[in-house]
Formats: C-alpha cells, structure tokens, sequence
C-alpha cells in the first residue's frame, strides 16, 4: 500500500478555538482513515460546527494542526466537498446554474461542470428541475440540490453537517444509501448528527464531542462496551428477588406500556447468572433477552459526564 | 485570482438580472432628462428680465449684424405670437383687415413674419384696438428678451490680455444701471475656415444668449459659404443647403468665464464635474448597497459558508468588489447611451454641447485621473458596505450601522454649490485631502486646473486610503462574517482591524 493510501484523510492535533472567552473547541485530536464514514456526535453548542469549519480551513485554530489530505487545506480546498447544516443558495438561481457555481469554484471547467450537473440532477429524480430557479424547489428538492453542489466536482473527502436534518423519512433514507455509495466509492466521510440511528446505520467510527471536548473515539461497538449491559426479563410470579442479585446495579419493576423488568448489569456481566437464579425459583419466563446499550444511552452518559471521565 | 474572478461573474450575473436593477438604469436618465429639459419647458429656468449682450466684432461687422438681426427677429417673434394670443382670444377677425387676420391666425409662417415687420407694432395695436370684441382687456405687447448694448471704447481698443480685463470689467460693473449678461467678441478673420471661435463671455445670465449666438453665428456662416462660393460656381443649384451645412459647419463658441483664471472654460464646465461627482455618488451607492444586501442575505441563506469553503476571504472580498466595478462600469455604459439617445432624440443640440463639453472635461490627461477617482470612490464605499454587510446579522443591524456612515459620506453633496463657486479655494482644498472625499472633490475641482501636485498627491493618498479599506475589509469580513452576533463594540472591531485579538 502507497503511503498516500495509507496516511489519514484528516488529522487534527491539539486543536483549541476560542471565541472572545469562551472555548468552542478544547484540545482536540483525531484521525480519519481513508474510505471510512465517522460520525461526529454531540449536543447543540459541542463544538461539532467550528471543527468543521476549522477542517475546511473557515477559521484557523488558535493552537494545534489540521493537516488534510496530507497537506495544509488551503492547498487542497478543490477535493473537499462541503454540506452546511443550514443549507443556502442563491435563491433566484437555477438549480443547474447552483450546483455548476459550486463545481466551478471548486475547479471544474464551466461547460463540463453544467453538464455533470445536470447528469446528477437527472440521476436524483430532478431533471425536469434543472431549470427551475430554487425558490421555484420544495425544500425536499432544495436540500437535494445543496447535496449534488457538495459532490459534483467528485471529492475524496466530503464533509456533511447534520445532513438528515429537515428531512422526511423518505428522503433520509435517500440520503442513506446516496452517502453509503459515496464510501463506496472510495470517499471518506465525515458527518456530524445528534441523531443517533444514523450514526449506528452508517458509521465505521464515532467521535463524540460536548463542550469542545472529545469525549469518545471509536467504533459502534466500542461506544456500546462503555456501558453495561442491559436484561430484559419478564414472567409470571414474584420477580423481585432479581434486584437483590449481585450483578444486578438497578432494576426498574413493569410499569405501565412496560411489561418487563428493566435490569441494568454490572460492567461485563453477561446475564446468565439471572437466568440461572429464575430457573433456580422455577420461575416460568415469559421474556429473556440482555442487550448491549443503545448509543443513544451511551452518548447521553458521556455527554453527561465530565471529560476526563469518559474519554477513550 | 480565478476564484475572485469567478464570484466576480456571479455577482455581475446576480445584480443585473434583477429587475430592480434596470429599473434604476433607466429611471436615472430619465431623472437627469427631467432635471435639464423641464425647467426649459414651463418657462422655469427664464426669468423675465432682458439679457443684455455686446458685441466685439473685429471682423468686420458682418457678423455682429446676423446676431442683431437675430436679436430682432427673436423680438418680433414674441411680439406676433403674443398678438395672436390675445387676438385668438379677445379680436373679432371679421372686422380685422384680411392680411392682418391672416397674419394673426398663423403667426409662424415666413408670411406672417414678413406681414408684421411692415406693419409694426403700433399699427398692428390701432387694428386689433378697432376690432376688439367687448369686455377686452388692454394689450401690452412684451418686452424684448435680448438687449443689444454697444460696445464702450475700452472694449473696441482692447487687444490681448487687456481685452480679456476690459470684458471682465463689463461683466461685471455693466453699462451704467443695465447688466451686461454676456460679450461676445469676434475675432478678426472669423469665418468658415477661421482656426479661432467666437468668444462668449459667460455673464450672470447668459443661457439663452449662447444659444441665440449661436444660432445666429451658425446662420452667418452659412451665408458667408454661400457668398463665397456662388460667383465661382457655374451651376448655383450645387450649393444645397447640406453641402452649405458641411461646408459652413456649425458655429463653435469658445466660451470663457471671467472668474477664472485664464477665462477658457467648456460650455458646460460647471455641470458636467458636478454631473461626473453626482454619477459618482448613486452609483457608488446604488451598487454598494446592493452588494451590502447581498452579503447578509447569503449571511441569512448561509451561503456564504459553502463559499467560505471554496475561497479564501480575501478571494470573496476581492471578488464581491470586482463584480461591483464590472457593474458600475455597466451601468456608467448603459446611462450614457440611454441618456445620449434621449437628448439626442429631444435636442441635437444640447447633445452636440453635451458631447463637446465632455471632450473638454473628460481629456487624455483627465481621463486617468478620473478613472482612478472613480475607482477609488466606488471601493471606498464599496468596501465600506461590504465590511457592514459582514458584520451585520439582518438587515435592520446593517441600516444601525449604515445610517452614520452615509451622513459622513454624503457631506461632499452638501458642500458641492460653495466649492463650485471657489473650487480652488480652502473649502474645495481642505476637503481635497480627506481621502474618503479627494474622489469627489477632485472630480468637481478637475475642470478648474488645481495645482498638479495636489491632484498627483490627493490621487496618490486615495489609492493608499482605497488599498487600506480593501485589506481592512478583508479582516473584517474573515472575523464577522459567519457570526450571528449584533455587530461588534467600536473597540473590538479596531483591535480586529490592526491584527490584535479582540
């Protein structure tokens, strides 16, 4: 494998940005390999949107280095694609002409850039839009726009900010498979989200931010092995002796809509001893199952929790 | 540079498909049309006062009797026409001579006129007087609008530098109680083929007075062609009335101004710098402000990220100013030819004064000067909004900030009538060298010849100024532009423009 195959896409080292007093991005360092989708997890106000911005070279860091595609991003702006979280264009624009702009400000000759432009459109269901101004789109159509301007020009690196948002089912299951292809073809992706069934559906590795601080780094089933595992258990007679087991941190009894125990297991306990002590009692069971946490637990945990705590 | 050129094209492409935008080029023209010609149609621009003229003729007196001839005429006119005004209204035609009647029912005919200068005033009153119908008010014929005032001896033995103090004198002490609105002198040898022009020495009020000389001078000429040529002609029918026009030529005035130093001035010397400083000013306005809506609309859209991501700052600022430019130089093309096309369609002559006018101001040696003026105003305000535009987060925080500034900016406007009536004065000096006025000032000031190192060293600090805001601006929109914040404390926004962290 060539080194150029083999170096990160993005390497960040020791970035902090502050704005005035208040530091949106605090010492942050990660790796992205090539041909992979990470996920850029974290609340509103993480410090998701300044890093990337910082990653395509919007702002500076105050201290650290952002080395992309090997070099410094202003040498390699043209195989970056970019899809803000607040999508814009220029409304009275056709959308051909939107998405050729972009492509021509990224370096594709004007004539091939109108042409490609119009393949994608034509690929994405909106041919007969082509010449249609943006405000003349629905938002649907106008999101899918802003999404064909991020890739026309054929980036290795595209950076996606919180591209399912505003989205109907529908559409983001479009943007699934559209984002899937794309690591298919050997591009790597970088999107941030704080929906977390889109991260688990599509990312290789996930990095979780909250208050400008890294706070996870890792894969799917990394972030999950953070947390201990959970037992669903459901039967007929007097259960409450589960909560008195040894491996057993909290139990939450059936309530309304919730027909079983909830157990909470101590960090790795695999939950055979519960089904041994049931079947000690001759407790008919009605349901047994013991399930890694959801990210969405594990995101809420160590976004909650304090930095040093919880990092990788 | 291809990125600030790209943005450029879109932003030239973006402002001139709106409609607003053609719009405004054509309702300026207009505007101007209307400023000139209305004053003209409703009587506005005249008062009621005779302009007196003298005349210098070392010619010979050929000329000195067209332009009295035409003085005459002009009286006779207004004579005749008021006549069949109150005869249309007040005169029984039936009991009106038939040759008088006639005269009075179409008074711009070739026999009208000739009926009246045999008839006179007088007799023409005796008549109407007879035939009056009842109830009639009384008839006063009007005065003359131009008075012929015989040259003093000062004048006619003038020659020279002395002439030229001897017609500033005129102008301004006049002939006893009378005003003198204007002296023309003509100069000996004046002809069709004379190298010199007629002087016209601009009085207090002497508008209708040029075009009255120069009409009459026009004329002369042609007669002086047809004189000249018909006893060497053998067949007299060759000398129509365009090859007369062609060789005769319209009459040129050389028109000068006794304020001034040197006297030479362009017909319109005083309108057309004003008309270049107002130019100057709505356009710089009109598209700045454009490219100031433009930026906190692609704030709002958020466009300006996705093209925060393609270019640097410095490429976006410079392509943003470049569009503006390449828009104003549009609009500039656009308004001269709409304009040119007007007037030309209303009055060729005012075109013809116009476009000669235009050569004097605007020459090989002006026209650097004035591009760069140009220039530099337009980025100074261009790069002012711009810098708003960036640091504002809606529209109404972008007024907040603009409402001080064009109060600053739109002081050369209040000041244009004093520095045009001293353009080399301290005021027109003093304000010279503040370099976001020098654009202005120097355009007014350009056709009065400032001394040359002031307008080497006004150029020099405006480009500096102009450079200055430009890597200013750059700063400032690379710090504010992706912020949602209201606009930054003065404070800040100094530390920011000298590179400190704010």
């Amino acid at each position: 494998m060539s080194a150029r195959m083999t170096e990160p896409v993005v390497a960040l080292s020791h970035i902090t940005k502050r704005f005035g007093d208040f530091i949106a991005v605090n010492d942050l360092s990660f790796a992205l390999a090539r041909g992979s989708i990470l996920g850029f997890l974290g609340p509103n106000g993480a410090g998701k949107t300044t890093t990337l911005r910082m990653m395509l070279g919007i702002f500076p860091p105050d201290t650290g280095t952002i080395r992309v595609l090997g070099r410094d991003v202003g040498q390699v702006r043209e195989r970056i694609g970019y899809l803000p979280e607040e999508r814009g264009l220029y409304k009275r624009m056709r959308a051909d002409a939107a998405i050729a702009y972009i492509a021509t400000l990224k370096g594709m000759r004007r004539g091939a850039a109108l042409a490609r432009a119009r393949e994608l459109l034509k690929e994405f269901g909106l041919g007969d839009f082509a010449q249609v101004r943006i405000e003349g789109l629905s938002k649907g159509m106008a999101q899918k726009v802003q999404l064909l301007s991020a890739v026309v020009h054929d980036p290795e690196f595209v950076i996606l900010d919180e591209p399912f948002s505003g989205l109907d089912p529908v559409n983001q299951t479009e943007l699934e498979a559209f984002i899937r292809k794309l690591a298919g073809e050997g591009k790597t992706i970088l999107f941030s989200t704080h929906t977390m069934q889109h991260a688990e559906r599509l990312c290789d590795r996930l990095l979780i931010l909250a208050k400008g601080t890294k706070r996870f780094e890792g894969t799917l089933e990394e972030a999950r092995g953070l947390l201990p595992r959970r037992a669903r258990i459901g039967g007929e007679g007097d259960l409450s002796f589960l909560a008195r087991l040894p491996g057993v941190t909290r139990a939450t009894p059936p309530a309304q809509g919730q027909p079983h125990w909830l157990l909470d297991l101590k960090e790795g306990d695999d939950g055979r001893a519960l089904l041994a002590a049931c079947f000690a009692r001759g407790v008919p069971l009605t349901h047994f199952d013991v399930s890694p946490p959801e990210l969405h637990d594990v995101f809420v945990a160590l976004v909650g929790a304090g930095p040093q705590k919880a990092a990788a | 540079m291809t990125h600030a050129f790209l943005i450029a094209r879109q932003e030239f492409i973006k402002y001139v498909t709106r409609r607003g935008f053609w719009l405004s080029i054509l309702m300026f023209p207009l505007w101007i049309m209307i400023v000139i010609f209305v004053p003209q149609w409703t009587g506005g621009g005249h008062d009621n006062a005779p302009h007196a003229l003298t005349i210098v003729d070392r010619s010979g007196g050929f000329y000195r009797d067209a332009i009295l001839q035409q003085v005459a005429q002009d009286t006779e006119d207004r004579e005749l026409a008021a006549a069949a005004h109150y005869a249309a209204a007040f005169v029984d035609f039936g009991q009106l001579p038939r040759s008088t009647a006639q005269m009075l029912a179409k008074p711009d005919t070739v026999q009208a006129r000739r009926a009246y200068r045999s008839l006179g005033m007088v007799v023409l009153v005796d008549e109407m007087t007879a035939a009056l119908k009842p109830g009639a008010p009384f008839f006063g014929p009007p005065g003359a609008r131009f008075i012929y005032v015989p040259p003093s001896r000062e004048l006619l033995a003038a020659r020279g530098a002395a002439l030229d103090f001897a017609v500033t004198r005129t102008l301004r002490d006049g002939d006893g109680p009378l005003d003198i609105d204007a002296v023309v002198v003509i100069p000996e040898g004046f002809g069709p083929d004379s190298a010199d022009g007629a002087q016209f020495w601009r009085g207090k009020n002497e508008s209708d007075l040029r075009a009255l000389v120069t009409d009459s001078l026009t004329l002369a000429l042609r007669l002086a062609v047809a004189q000249r040529y018909a006893p060497v002609l053998r067949n007299r029918d060759m000398l129509t009335p365009a090859v007369i026009d062609t060789l005769s030529g319209p009459a040129i005035l050389d028109i000068r101004n006794p304020n001034r130093a040197g006297g030479r001035e362009t017909s319109m010397d005083s309108i057309v710098p004003i008309a270049l400083a107002i130019i100057l000013f709505v356009v710089s306005v009109m598209n700045s402000s454009v490219l100031l809506q433009g930026v906190v609309e692609e704030k709002s859209t958020r466009m300006i990220e996705v093209l925060l991501s393609c270019a640097t700052p410095r490429e976006i600022t410079s392509g943003k100013l470049i569009g503006v430019i390449a828009v104003a130089l549009a609009t500039l093309l656009i308004w001269a030819a709409v304009f040119l096309a007007l007037i030309t369609l209303v009055s060729q002559d005012q075109a013809a004064m116009i476009l000669t006018s235009l050569k004097a101001v605007v020459s090989l040696g002006t026209l650097p000067l004035l591009i760069v003026y140009f220039l530099c105003g337009l980025l100074i305000y261009g790069t002012l909004f711009l810098a708003i535009g960036s640091m504002a987060s809606s529209l109404a925080d972008a007024q907040s900030l603009l409402g001080p500034s064009m109060l600053i900016l739109m002081l050369p406007n209040l000041l244009i009538a004093p520095v045009m009536r001293d353009p080399n004065g301290p005021l027109a000096t003093a304000f010279s060298w503040i370099p976001i006025y020098t654009p202005f000032f120097m355009m007014l000031r350009i056709s009065s010849h400032p001394p040359l190192w002031q307008i080497w060293a006004t150029a020099a600090l405006a480009i500096a100024t102009t450079a200055a805001m430009i890597v200013w601006t750059g700063r400032i929109f690379a710090r504010h532009v992706l912020t949602t914040e209201r606009p930054p404390a003065l404070g800040v926004l100094l530390r920011g423009l000298l590179g400190r962290r704010g």
